[in-house]
């Protein structure tokens, strides 16, 4: 007779792989890509909302370069060609202000995938699968990448049409390299966000505040050498600064950066110390919530 | 016959007291939802100087020279030098804008979140008094972010405050106010039949945030742009209140600008009071008051 097999299924159980094998990355990165297209199904449900936000980096950028225009009556700025080497205020502003999307990216989009959930009505149905909650985070992250790769190009093409702007062509690979690495850090940021969203529940004014302290330490609009020393050092902690300093010096003729430092391994230790720090964080929230049952509370 | 009239006066101002007692209960709701979660409060008083900073600081950054808070440039098409309280000043008043955008315009449509419009609608009074006590209360909150937003630019920015000044730009505030709650009062009807007014209010944001002088001049956008900035009621309200407190002209000087600005407020609270009761009716009708 045959000895009944302990690690047989019982029926109807489904067997869910688990840890770090193959077949679970695998399974994780299927839970990714859906919760991508679940946003984008989402997202083009409502066509007047989804044009109006790919045209919103370029409304946001217009009254930057308006107010330059009207500060120093035309485009050269000869104390930013003091500062940085290059007085066309429209490409400096331009090859800065690119990146503020993706901010939003990590503060917004990520930082409220979960707590969307929550609206929804389905995070207490998504958190008893076997999927990582992680996943969630990141479906969304990848879903708003793509949304905000799209409203940047729109970007590009009106300011190239509006104003004219040069760049340097064989600068934009490594430049595409750093903006990658910057990307890392800002989905660890954006981890790290998510998780106080679970915890605070109104997390809008979080986003909303470290949205605005990013903008002000990074030097999108400026030069970094224009803010007090402290924030100068402050925004050593952030991915843009190192990041918008690293893609101008490929990307603008004559730029000087006017913070010298090695961009790649710089970001490369953010890119490690916000992840790890993001993902702690986020599982400490998880089993926080989930002990104290808070899950569903608004 | 004297008799009926005594009951017919009675009747008006028991009328007139009810009508009064819905809008200061609105006022009192309003105010008990803001204060009920004080960070949000601290949020709006504070954080709108964070979003004019990197303005400060561009300007700061492209003049530069012995004296970086001037330019030539700008002074050409503002009337003064002093780029830092032009911006200053701007951001103030647009908080008008959003809180007006964002609070009154959405209100409606918060009632639907909470369960409360199909209640509200229902009820036998006037509606006009709900949006009245509804735009009273957003004006209250509004006034205390602004008033401590100029408090902290008063520090640190070098806005000059005196009593003179204060009273005319009060005046111009209330009028801004006025045009603001009727443009909003069109975006709660459109909501009412259209339901995402969060899409309005933003395109709206866009509107004003571009056209509007509230960064730089009029003067310096194209002319197309230029004649739609002059339909906004803050391009009025910021060519004043910037006369008043940063070239020192009195108000008799700027009769042109504050008559514009009052054809524009009658204009649009008239709109808005029939666009919503328009509205009001055909949803109604239509039975879609809860839907979302």
């Amino acid at each position: 007779m045959e000895k009944p097999n302990k690690k047989r299924s019982r029926t109807g159980e489904v067997k869910c792989p688990t840890g770090f094998t193959w077949a679970n990355m695998k399974a994780e990165s299927r839970a990714i890509w859906e919760s991508n297209i679940k946003a984008w199904k989402l997202d083009l449900a409502y066509p007047i909302s989804f044009v109006r936000q790919c045209l919103s980096p370029l409304i946001f950028l217009l009254p930057f370069l308006i107010y330059g225009l009207a500060v120093i009556g035309g485009r050269y700025s000869e104390h930013l060609e003091e500062l940085v080497g290059t007085g066309d205020m429209v490409t400096f502003i331009f090859t800065g202000y690119i990146i503020m999307g993706f901010i939003g990216t990590a503060v917004w989009a990520m930082g409220f995938s979960i707590r969307r959930e929550q609206w929804f009505g389905t995070l207490e149905s998504l958190y008893v699968t076997p999927t990582s909650r992680l996943s969630l985070v990141l479906g969304m992250a990848l879903h708003s990448t793509m949304h905000q790769s799209l409203g940047t190009a729109i970007e590009f093409a009106a300011i190239y049409l509006m104003f004219g702007i040069t760049l340097q062509m064989q600068g934009v690979l490594p430049a595409l390299v750093i903006f990658a690495l910057m990307m890392l850090a800002l989905y660890g940021f954006g981890i790290l966000i998510s998780a106080l969203s679970l915890l605070l529940k109104e997390g809008w004014i979080i986003s909303e505040g470290l949205h605005s302290i990013i903008m002000i330490l990074s030097p999108v609009t400026y030069p970094l050498i224009v803010l007090p020393n402290i924030a100068q050092q402050l925004s050593k902690a952030l991915p843009t600064a190192p990041a918008l300093i690293g893609m101008r010096t490929f990307l603008i003729e004559n730029y000087t950066p006017e913070v010298i430092s090695n961009v790649f391994l710089h970001l490369l230790a953010l890119d490690a110390a916000w992840i790890l720090f993001g993902i702690f964080i986020f599982y400490l929230t998880d089993r926080y919530i989930r002990k104290r049952g808070t899950l569903g509370k608004y | 016959m004297k008799r009926m009239k005594i009951i017919g006066a009675d009747l008006q101002q028991s009328s007139l007291r009810s009508n009064l007692l819905i809008v200061w209960s609105e006022i009192v709701k309003n105010l008990k939802f803001l204060l009920a979660y004080p960070v949000v409060f601290i949020f709006w008083a504070i954080f709108p100087i964070f979003w004019f900073i990197p303005f400060i600081l561009q300007g700061l950054a492209l003049v530069g020279g012995d004296t970086p808070w001037q330019s030539e440039s700008f002074a050409l098409i503002a009337g003064t030098p002093e780029f830092i309280p032009f911006v200053v000043l701007g951001a103030i008043l647009n908080s008008f804008v959003l809180t007006s955008l964002y609070g009154m315009g959405e209100s409606i449509r918060r009632e639907a979140y909470r369960g409360t419009l199909d209640y509200i609608l229902s009820s036998p009074c006037n509606k006009a008094f709900i949006l009245i006590g509804k735009a009273l209360s957003e004006s209250i909150s509004s006034t205390i972010f602004a008033i401590s937003q100029l408090a902290i630019c008063v520090l640190f920015f070098g806005i000059q405050l005196t009593l003179g000044i204060i009273i005319p730009v009060i005046f111009i505030i209330i009028l801004l106010i006025l045009g603001l709650y009727g443009m909003a009062l069109i975006l709660a009807a459109v909501s009412l039949k259209y339901k995402q007014a969060h899409d309005l209010a933003h395109t709206a944001e866009y509107v004003f945030g571009i056209f509007a002088p509230v960064r730089y001049p009029l003067a310096s956008l194209p002319l197309w742009g230029q004649i739609i900035g002059k339909l906004l009621p803050l391009t009025y309200a910021l060519i004043a209140v910037r006369s008043i407190m940063l070239l020192k002209n009195s108000l008799t000087a700027l009769y042109l600008e504050i008559l514009i600005l009052l054809v524009i407020d009658a204009a649009v609270i008239f709109l808005g009071f029939y666009l919503f009761n328009w509205m009001e009716e055909r949803t109604k009708k239509s039975g879609t008051i809860s839907h979302f």
